[in-house]
């Protein structure tokens, strides 16, 4: 077992961060402190910048004014193999969309291997899988250990949500984020699959950020919520101080 | 606390787990089906590999090689004196002019048959498991003329029509109406019924439910098919030149036998240049017809204003009457009393077959051959163009390397690739599956290139993100969804080059093509007929392999 991920410092400071896709100002004047063990979720209208946060936090995108402080370091100024490094220590978790649709349900989960693996380590294991004991307990832990050898476009909605999972868990990272994890899955397994990540985001002092649609998710799961509208925060609260003005607030037209 | 918020959902997680059997069951057999697939593919390529003498008996003629470099030397020497351009650019028109008539006449066809080919035709819309008579009557009929190449059919047809333009016409017409019948009753049956079921409930008749309710939504993949078959029949003109049709491809033919190389790549850069216009513009309007989407082409509401559009469909109308007059085509020869005498002699002559079992065993053991080429073809062109199709669907200048080679293997026909290769191989089942393997690669590499290029970018663009490198996420997150599909293509091209083996059989490359012009050069039709039946067997017997091992693939 690994030690437990719980440092003094911030999991992700951001000071005054802005980030402008050409013309456009996706993000203004953010300012946000996720510390480990923290389950904050990101809630807003479509195009709020939800996504574009995200990707500031796992190193993606760099942003344009301001300073972002990733797992300690300043974003400012890395690249590279050094930027490599850090982006393995934090996993993300997309719509089922973003798996490999016509590969094992094994290679897809150890796609979780590759930011530490060598060139030649990842060839040969699409020969013969590598690892495979982490790839069985994560599949494990993620209740669906029967189905290493399935190609993954096979699998149900809620099924493959398990295996990007599961490709998390092989990663290891120090902090989760989710971009709409749960989106195209129906509630009842939306439910299942969010208690899931929240769980294992947690359960080794993790920090777990993620964007939602449904507010109900958030409350439920989260212990934070951080609305985002035209770029910028307009709430960061605890969820039982959320209104239903707040919500009113974010999503009017 | 967080695991009493996980603690509701068990239930369904659990549900999940067990997996219905229904899911797990198609799954397993089809993984089988893939696995068996795959043993048989490994074995028929070693199969074709060793029996065509590989590595065996002396495949290369080294006294071919000066030639062969006489050849390139002629690339960057082409023939442009006036008298020769005048020459070529006449027979471009030529070649264009079959292209444009037996594209037309095929289209014709293919409306007709698509319609009577179509289950809704039969069945009216019932969405039933059962096949009516009429159907499977129908589509047997389209399947046969679908099955021999235009080649071929050039060389019956002008034994009946004697040497006249409409034999170029109707070679390329008859199989491409087969071919376009066949399309066109599929995108007729896939296309939504909602509509169609309406009209009909509503009391419209059959014809004209069809004609309002579905075909205005298959149209924009139909005219998107015409375009592409447009194309196909630029390449079939030029085959069709060579075994003596007039065009770009007789000159080809004429300028190889006397080896005036300069004169060889004057018509070559000519084909290459065609090739690439008639690529380019059929692509912007498919792109234009399927973007289209909402807006209707015809019919109701105000029709498209795109110019380009506007433009070549009424071009393609335009063309049809120029062309008609540039080959002096005269459709009464179709009935002329002279056509059905021959006609009605060539039948007699052809009919019955003549059995016997040595014609049997010598058409078994080519069959085998022109599958061993056809296997031997793609195996090699598979392969090279998955390697190039990656390069090619980048940006920069190694890319645009790729595209102008890839078109050029396909601009230039099997059977003059043919020409070449006998150069420096010896005759033999080899040879023609190299040319065959070049002009492959070419259409091959393109067609891969836009499967990479259509490829979802976001999963390797998430594996880039937790850490891959640039390597590792194409090999995990692009190549496992390319292969597929790239197999896919492979086996649809076997399918195709099956038939195409025939073209370089003609030009002395071996197989049932090396036969039949034989055959065909002796008058002895009886043999012609069991030959032509052999090829129509082979040939479905190959359409129905290649079926079954796509859907395994899916």
């Amino acid at each position: 077992m690994s030690p437990e991920y719980r440092s003094k410092e911030p999991v992700f400071s951001l000071r005054d961060v802005g980030v402008r896709f050409g013309e456009n100002w996706a993000l203004q004047h953010i300012d946000l402190e996720v510390r480990a063990g923290q389950r904050v979720a990101l809630v807003g209208p479509s195009g709020a910048g939800k996504t574009t946060l995200l990707s500031v936090l796992n190193g993606s995108v760099a942003p344009t004014t301001g300073t972002a402080r990733i797992l300690g370091r300043d974003r400012a100024g890395i690249g590279g193999r050094e930027l490599r490094r850090l982006q393995r220590r934090v996993g993300t978790v997309h719509q089922q969309l973003h798996l490999v649709g016509p590969m094992r349900v094994v290679h897809n989960v150890n796609a979780g291997h590759l930011g530490s693996w060598s060139l030649a380590r990842a060839a040969r294991s699409l020969m013969s899988p590598r690892e495979i004991g982490s790839v069985e307990a994560a599949l494990a832990r993620v209740g669906i250990p029967e189905k290493l050898h399935e190609r993954v476009d096979r699998l149900s909605g809620g099924q493959q949500q398990r295996v990007a999972l599961a490709r998390v868990l092989v990663q290891d990272p120090e902090v989760i984020l989710g971009d709409e994890p749960v989106a195209s899955l129906d509630p009842a397994r939306a439910r299942a699959v969010m208690g899931l990540l929240a769980e294992l985001a947690t359960e080794r002092g993790r920090a777990l950020v993620v964007s939602l649609h449904a507010f109900e998710l958030a409350v439920y799961h989260c212990d934070r919520i951080v609305g985002l509208r035209q770029g910028r925060i307009l709430l960061d609260v605890a969820p039982e101080d959320v209104t239903a003005a707040m919500a009113e607030q974010l999503y009017r037209l | 606390m967080t695991s009493t918020a996980a603690a509701p959902d068990v239930d369904i997680l659990e549900r999940e787990a067990l997996a219905p059997p229904s899911s797990a069951g198609p799954g397993g057999s089809r993984s089988r089906a893939r696995t068996v697939w795959s043993i048989l593919v490994v074995a028929a390529v070693i199969w074709a590999a060793v029996a065509s003498g590989i590595g065996r008996q002396e495949l290369v003629n080294p006294g071919g090689w000066p030639l062969v470099r006489r050849f390139f030397a002629g690339a960057v020497a082409p023939e442009l004196s006036g008298d020769f351009l005048r020459i070529v650019g006449d027979a471009a028109l030529t070649t264009l002019a079959y292209a444009v008539l037996g594209t037309a006449l095929s289209l014709v066809i293919g409306v007709l048959g698509g319609l009577v080919g179509s289950q809704v035709w039969w069945r009216g819309g019932e969405r039933s498991p059962s096949r009516s008579g009429g159907w499977v009557a129908a589509r047997s009929a389209i399947g046969v003329p679908r099955a021999i190449h235009e080649a071929v059919w050039g060389l019956i047809l002008v034994n009946i029509l004697g040497i006249d333009p409409l034999v170029g016409v109707l070679a390329i017409a008859i199989p491409y109406g087969a071919v376009t019948a066949k399309v066109f009753s599929e995108l007729l049956d896939e296309a939504p019924r909602d509509a169609f079921t309406a009209l009909r409930t509503a009391g419209a008749g059959r014809l004209s439910a069809i004609a309002y309710g579905l075909a205005p939504l298959a149209l924009p993949d139909m005219i998107s098919y015409a375009f592409y078959r447009f194309e196909c029949s630029i390449r079939a003109a030029t085959i069709l030149g060579l075994i003596g049709a007039g065009g770009l491809g007789f000159q080809l033919a004429l300028s190889f036998q006397s080896l005036r190389y300069n004169e060889i790549w004057t018509v070559v850069y000519a084909l290459i240049l065609i090739g690439l216009l008639s690529e380019v513009w059929s692509r912007a309007v498919r792109r234009r017809v399927t973007t289209a989407g909402a807006r209707p082409l015809v019919g109701l509401g105000r029709p498209t204003r795109d110019r380009l559009l506007v433009a070549s469909l009424l071009g393609g109308a335009l063309a049809v009457p120029l062309t008609v007059w540039h080959l002096g085509l005269d459709p009464t020869t179709l009935w002329s009393t002279r056509t059905r005498t021959l006609a009605a002699d060539l039948a007699g002559q052809a009919f019955p077959p003549r059995f016997s079992g040595a014609a049997v065993a010598e058409l078994g053991r080519l069959s085998l051959e022109t599958l061993q080429m056809a296997v031997l073809a793609i195996a090699l062109a598979g392969g090279a163009a998955a390697l190039v199709a990656f390069v090619a669907a980048r940006r920069g200048p190694l890319s645009w390397l790729c595209r102008g080679v890839l078109l050029v293997c396909r601009a230039v026909a099997p059977p003059v690739w043919a020409l070449l290769v006998l150069f420096v191989l010896f005759p033999g089942p080899v040879p023609g599956a190299v040319a065959l393997a070049i002009y492959n690669f070419g259409i091959l590499g393109r067609l891969m290139a836009e499967v990479v290029e259509g490829l979802d970018p976001r999963p390797a663009g998430s594996l880039r993100q937790l850490g891959a490198t640039a390597p590792q996420a194409f090999l995990y997150g692009v190549v496992p969804r390319a292969l597929p599909q790239f197999a896919a293509y492979n086996v649809y091209r076997w399918e195709v080059t099956i038939r195409e083996t025939v073209v370089v059989g003609v030009v002395g490359a071996g197989g049932l093509g090396r036969l039949l012009t034989d055959q065909l050069a002796a008058f002895d039709y009886r043999a012609v007929s069991l030959t032509l039946a052999a090829m129509v067997a082979l040939t479905l017997a190959a359409d129905l392999a290649g079926a079954s091992f796509r859907r395994a693939l899916r």
